[in-house]
Order: structure tokens, then C-alpha cells, then sequence
């Protein structure tokens, strides 16, 4: 669901491909015909925003056949009937009407789920980049708790992570209410651990998340902000909103690899070594922490990130300082030690990597979660199911702005291109500039020939494309990415965010199209 | 001319985090392959996996320290860059409080830089207003 599989996580891609071969049915959710279509069981191709409907229309169709295992949802689960209550709505034929798929389709999909001897839902920005994406993750874990895929091979809910350390840094404790091992910073045991270890007393206030820093910004409550190596100001919804953020705060510090488009609005630039030029760890979309080793001498005037901010501690009167990262990992383990406490540089070089939790030297890692599922007996802490409701995108197309702009990312191209610019001249890339994907009937009612230049326009900015006419999309959908500097594909796109996670609606918002005359 | 040597390691672009092995002589990149022995990719690349690494020997890398003076981005020391981050966040934290300082975190550095930027938040700055490209 909500996962461009083949070309943001081409191998995994290819494991699914591989399994289709042997007889794996792969259920494509997505609004757009992506490539993985050509690989699965079916395509259902709903409109953008209207998961919740179609699962909970899936979870209508599983309870009023009675496609479950009571016994399961005994021992494991509570809320049952409130859930019950909460899809009673949503039969296949209103869902059908929501999401511009067939009541078939709809009841098909439910029963292959529920049938299915093993079940999994792999799902990435497609979910979560909505004003509703908790709720999406809700659906998801209602839709996979109802059939039982949980704990147990095959199963599960897996979410694939964009970028190769998302799981880390969150792990780690770069967010706003966790401490390293994912434990509330609210959490007065765990916090006094920290304090104790760190011989500093620390602010117990649950801190904000970007999108909430970038409103204060804005607002001129926010007057330092340190960045490192992100380019919000191409990434982040609603570009001129994120710019004047940026400029209304005093000091701003940017630290990166290149002089970034965020970078040129920075106070101070601080270069640092990047990927093959350190030494340390990544922990990759299943929980596998695995090695990275420097391969490259790096120009003699870089430091490593971690380098520069003790640096900078030191100089504000704290004082830190490691010798290595492997020094810095010893007291990661340390201080949580149930996930990463076996986990030591040699055993991870040893074994190609290990999935937390490893709490000790003899531990073989944990690849499989939520196994109390399985053990066929009542839980003590039962799930409870969390129902849901549908919410539209927050900007519905009209009649000054009647098409819905989605966004995504390309095959060979990596975010805001920082990076992936640099591919040497030979390499053939089926894409090399950024292009507003149209339906032929759109283009043709616009009288849009494939590869003119076009205006798009939304009520925030708007930017000068170049149209490619497929039938990828929709009619009246519209998919664009964000990688190249000259296209910058977020002056459209909405500052609607998850009033939870702070995600923003990158994946609809309303745009009008226009010849260039 | 250096003789080739072959490194193991991960890939840094998406979160599949398949196993690369690196040829490098002369301290550049020549070749990635992908690493058999990795559980994750068994071998295989994707196009940024094998051939997106160029970046790392573009000349536009940054390799110095650069402070705004009269509105302009210019070269300086380490010494004076760094001397001014921790004269300014020291200022603004006395004058208006440690949550008017936030920090951005990097999804794409290592478990190690993220440990440090999360201990610097907390333990330096004094304020949980840090979080990351993870979430938008």
C-alpha cells in the first residue's frame, strides 16, 4: 500500500518479484499503475487519500463473513465491537463510491487477506504522507491484528524506510519524546538513568516535532536551530512558508557535505565527512544494525558529524569527547543495553549484522516481533483495536484548481538530488529532468502534447514543467517529484500536517494546469 | 599507482541497507559491488547503490567552515566558526530559554552521529526540540 516498491526500494522490490514467481499473491494499493502492477495479483487503483475507507470496508467484509479466527482475537485483542461499530458504514458499496474501486474488487481483497495463510502489509510515504497518516497506520494494524498476521514468518506490518538510517536516528533518540532505546524522555526512571550517566540534569518536557518548530520559527519563538545534513528547504511542504521560517530565525547553523539550497541561507556552513569516509552503524527497515567502515581518506579539514558537535559541547562548558564511533556505540549499548547490549562492532562484523533486540553477547538477535501472538493463550496486555475514520485530503480539487497533485520519488534520483547529480555522463537514467505526469485524456482535453512545457499552479506557488503523458495516473491525478533544484516541486504542496506526527500531506494537494503560450 | 582495496560496508541511500562492497584506489572509488554475504541484497545493486556514489569526489564538497559576514557566506577556520556556534547558542539559551533552540537531525549519518546530536540536544543545549528528516 502506498509503496512505489521498484523504484524507491528497488531490492526489496525484487525479493517481492522473486517470491511472485513462486506463487506469492501481491495486492498493489496505490493510485498510480507503478511498475510493481506488472508483478501482482491485482492492481486497486483507489483514489489518493481514500485508504482508510477501502480498509475499513476490508474489515466490514472480514467480520460479516466471519473470515476470523475467534479464538485469535480472544487471546490477543480487545475492542472488538467497538471496531465492529466503527466499519458498520463502511460496507463495499459505499467505500466503493469513496475510493473509485469496485465492490468487487473491494470484497476480493479482503477475502485474499483473510484467507491467506500468511499476510503482510508493506507500505511506505503513500500512508503516512497524509493529514490522516496515523490514522492510516491504525487501519493497517487493525487490518493485520483482525487476520491474525502478526508474530509469526510471512506475517507482519513493514513499513519501508525511505532513508538508510530513519530507523536509527529515531532509535537513537532524535525525536522529540524519546531517549536512546526508544524510552520516554517523560519516563522519570529511565530519564534519571540518562542524567545519572550523563552527570546533567535534563528538561523532562516532551520537545517539538520539526513541523511544530518550523510554526514557531514563523512565529519568531524559535531563535537557533542547528541542521544536519537535510535540505528542508526543497524537501519540507510549501516552500515559501519553510524559507521565511529559516529567515525569521537568529542563528542558524547548517552542517552538510554541500553548500545546499538550505546551506546558502545558513549563518554558518560546517563541512563533514560523509557515507565511506566514517566509521559506524546503520540500522536498516528491519531492525538489522549493520556496519559501515570508512573507505576513503577524507579531505585533511573535515571532521565526522559526531566530531563537531562535541566540539562545540566542549566549548559550551559540557564536557564530551570519544575517541571513535566505536567508543560512542559502547555507550549506546550501555545505555540500552536490552536492544543493543550484544551487539559489539565485532560481532556485527562477524555475523553480516544483527536485528535488535540483542541484549547480551549470546543472544542471536531477534528477527521475528510479536511472537506472544502466536502462543495460543490470553494475553495479559490484550491490543486493543483502534478504529478509525475516513478524512478526505484536506484540499479537494475545484473548479479554479481541478486536478490533484500527488508526489513521489524516481528510480534514479535520490531526494533533492544533493547526491544522485553527480552520476557520471554513461550512465543511461530513463529520467534526467523533472516532468508533471498527465492522463492522455487530461492532456488531450488541455491540448498537452507530451514533453511541452507546462504551468502548474497551486493556491501556494508555481512552477514551469515539463508534461509527460502516460496512463501511470489517473484522470484528473497528477504526480510529480521533487528532485531537481529547477523544478521545486514543493512551492505547490500544502503545509496540511498529522495533527500526531507532524507528517505533512505531501501526497495531495490541488493544482490547475496551463499551456505556456 | 595504488594497489585496489576492497571494502566492506552499507549502502547510504534508502533503508533496504544492502550490503556494498567498495574497490577503491588511489583513495577514489572505482567500483561498487554488491556484498554476496549481506542477508539483505545477496549481491544484488540497485543504480544508487552501485553508481551513486560519485558525489563523494565532486569538487563542490564543501571543505571549509564558512561564516555569514556582511550578508555573505565566506570561508573561515574552524576555530571561529565553531567559537561563534557556541557563543551564540550560549546567548540565546541565557537570554530566552533552551527550548528557542531546535536541532535537525540526519536519518542518513550513523547511529553514532545521531546518539552524539540527540546527547548534544539534551545534555548541551538543555532541550528536547530535536527531530529529524524522518518525519517529513
Amino acid at each position: 500500500m502506498g509503496s512505489n516498491t521498484s523504484e524507491a526500494h528497488p531490492i526489496i522490490a525484487n525479493r517481492m518479484k522473486k517470491a511472485a514467481k513462486k506463487g506469492l499473491k501481491i495486492y498493489v494499493i496505490d493510485p498510480r499503475q507503478i511498475d510493481m502492477t506488472k508483478f501482482a495479483t491485482k492492481h486497486l487503483p483507489l483514489y489518493v487519500g481514500s485508504d482508510i475507507a477501502l480498509m475499513n470496508a476490508m474489515i466490514h467484509t472480514i467480520l460479516k463473513n466471519g473470515w476470523f479466527d475467534k479464538t485469535f482475537l480472544e487471546n490477543n485483542t480487545t475492542d472488538i465491537e467497538t471496531l465492529r461499530e466503527q466499519v458498520s458504514l463502511y460496507t463495499p458499496a459505499y467505500a466503493s463510491s469513496v475510493t473509485g474501486l469496485s465492490e468487487d474488487d473491494i470484497i476480493e481483497v479482503a477475502e485474499a487477506f483473510a484467507k491467506a495463510d500468511k499476510g503482510m502489509i508493506a507500505y511506505t510515504l503513500g500512508i503516512t504522507e497524509h493529514h490522516c497518516g496515523v490514522n492510516n497506520v491504525f487501519d493497517i494494524a487493525n487490518l493485520s491484528l483482525i487476520t491474525g498476521n502478526i508474530g509469526k514468518r510471512g506475517t507482519g506490518i513493514m513499513p519501508l524506510r525511505g532513508q538508510n538510517n530513519v530507523q536509527g536516528a529515531g532509535d537513537m533518540g532524535c525525536l522529540p519524546n524519546m531517549l536512546t532505546g526508544a524510552v520516554p524522555i517523560s519516563d522519570d526512571q529511565h530519564r534519571n538513568r540518562f542524567e545519572k550517566a550523563w552527570a546533567v540534569s535534563l528538561n523532562k518536557h516532551v520537545g517539538q516535532t520539526q513541523t511544530v518548530m518550523l510554526e514557531k520559527m514563523n512565529e519568531g519563538r524559535m531563535k537557533g536551530l542547528y541542521i544536519i545534513g537535510e535540505n528542508p528547504v526543497l524537501a519540507d511542504v510549501h516552500m515559501s512558508y519553510t524559507k521565511e521560517a529559516l529567515e525569521n530565525v537568529d542563528f542558524m547553523v547548517v552542517q552538510d557535505l554541500f553548500m545546499t539550497e538550505t546551506a546558502k541561507m545558513a549563518d554558518v556552513v560546517l563541512p563533514a565527512k560523509g557515507w565511506a569516509e566514517v566509521e559506524g552503524t546503520y540500522t536498516n527497515t528491519d531492525r538489522r544494525v549493520q556496519r559501515v567502515r570508512a573507505a576513503l581518506d577524507a579531505h585533511e579539514n573535515l571532521k565526522d558529524d559526531w566530531e563537531i558537535l562535541t566540539d562545540i559541547a566542549n566549548l559550551m562548558g559540557y564536557p564530551m569527547s570519544y575517541e571513535s564511533s566505536e567508543e560512542i556505540w559502547h555507550e549506546v549499548r550501555e545505555l540500552a543495553q536490552t536492544m543493543y547490549g550484544g551487539m559489539s562492532y565485532e560481532r556485527l562484523s562477524e555475523t553480516n549484522g544483527l536485528q535488535y533486540p540483542c541484549p547480551d553477547n549470546d543472544h542471536p538477535g531477534t528477527e521475528i516481533l510479536h511472537t506472544r501472538f502466536q502462543e495460543n493463550k490470553k494475553l495479559d496486555h490484550p491490543s486493543p483495536f483502534i478504529g478509525v475514520s475516513y478524512t478526505p485530503p484536506v484540499e479537494q480539487p475545484d473548479e479554479n484548481y481541478p486536478f490533484t497533485l500527488t508526489t513521489g520519488r524516481r528510480y534514479e534520483q535520490y531526494n533533492t538530488h544533493t547526491q544522485t547529480k553527480y552520476y557520471p555522463d554513461q550512465v543511461k537514467q530513463k529520467q534526467t529532468e523533472e516532468t508533471v505526469d498527465m492522463h492522455p485524456e487530461d492532456a488531450k482535453e488541455l491540448e498537452i502534447t507530451d514533453g511541452e512545457y507546462v504551468q502548474v499552479r497551486s493556491r501556494r506557488g508555481k512552477v514551469t514543467v515539463k508534461a509527460k503523458v502516460t496512463e501511470q495516473v489517473q484522470p484528473k491525478l497528477v504526480f510529480m517529484s521533487f528532485h531537481w533544484a529547477d523544478v521545486p516541486t514543493n512551492k505547490l504542496t500544502i503545509d496540511e500536517f498529522d495533527p500526531i506526527s507532524g507528517t505533512a500531506e505531501f501526497k495531495a494537494c490541488a493544482v490547475a494546469i496551463e499551456k505556456i503560450d | 599507482m595504488g594497489e585496489t582495496k576492497k571494502v566492506k560496508t552499507i549502502c547510504g541511500y534508502c533503508g533496504t541497507g544492502c550490503g556494498l562492497i567498495l574497490e577503491v584506489k588511489d583513495n577514489q572509488i572505482t567500483r561498487v559491488r554488491g556484498d554476496k554475504d549481506a542477508p539483505v541484497n545477496q549481491g544484488q545493486t540497485c543504480i544508487k547503490g552501485a553508481l551513486g556514489y560519485h558525489y563523494m569526489h565532486a569538487e563542490e564538497r564543501l571543505t571549509e567552515p564558512h561564516v555569514r559576514k556582511g550578508g555573505k557566506l565566506v570561508p573561515t577556520s574552524w576555530e571561529e566558526a565553531l567559537s561563534l556556534v557556541a557563543n551564540k547558542f550560549h546567548d540565546i539559551k541565557t537570554s530566552f530559554g533552551s527550548d528557542a533552540l531546535s536541532i535537525f537531525a540526519c536519518a542518513r549519518a550513523t547511529n553514532e552521529t545521531n546518539f552524539v546530536t540527540q546527547k548534544f540536544a539534551r545534555a548541551v543545549l538543555g532541550t528536547n526540540n530535536i527531530d529529524g528528516c524522518n518525519r517529513t
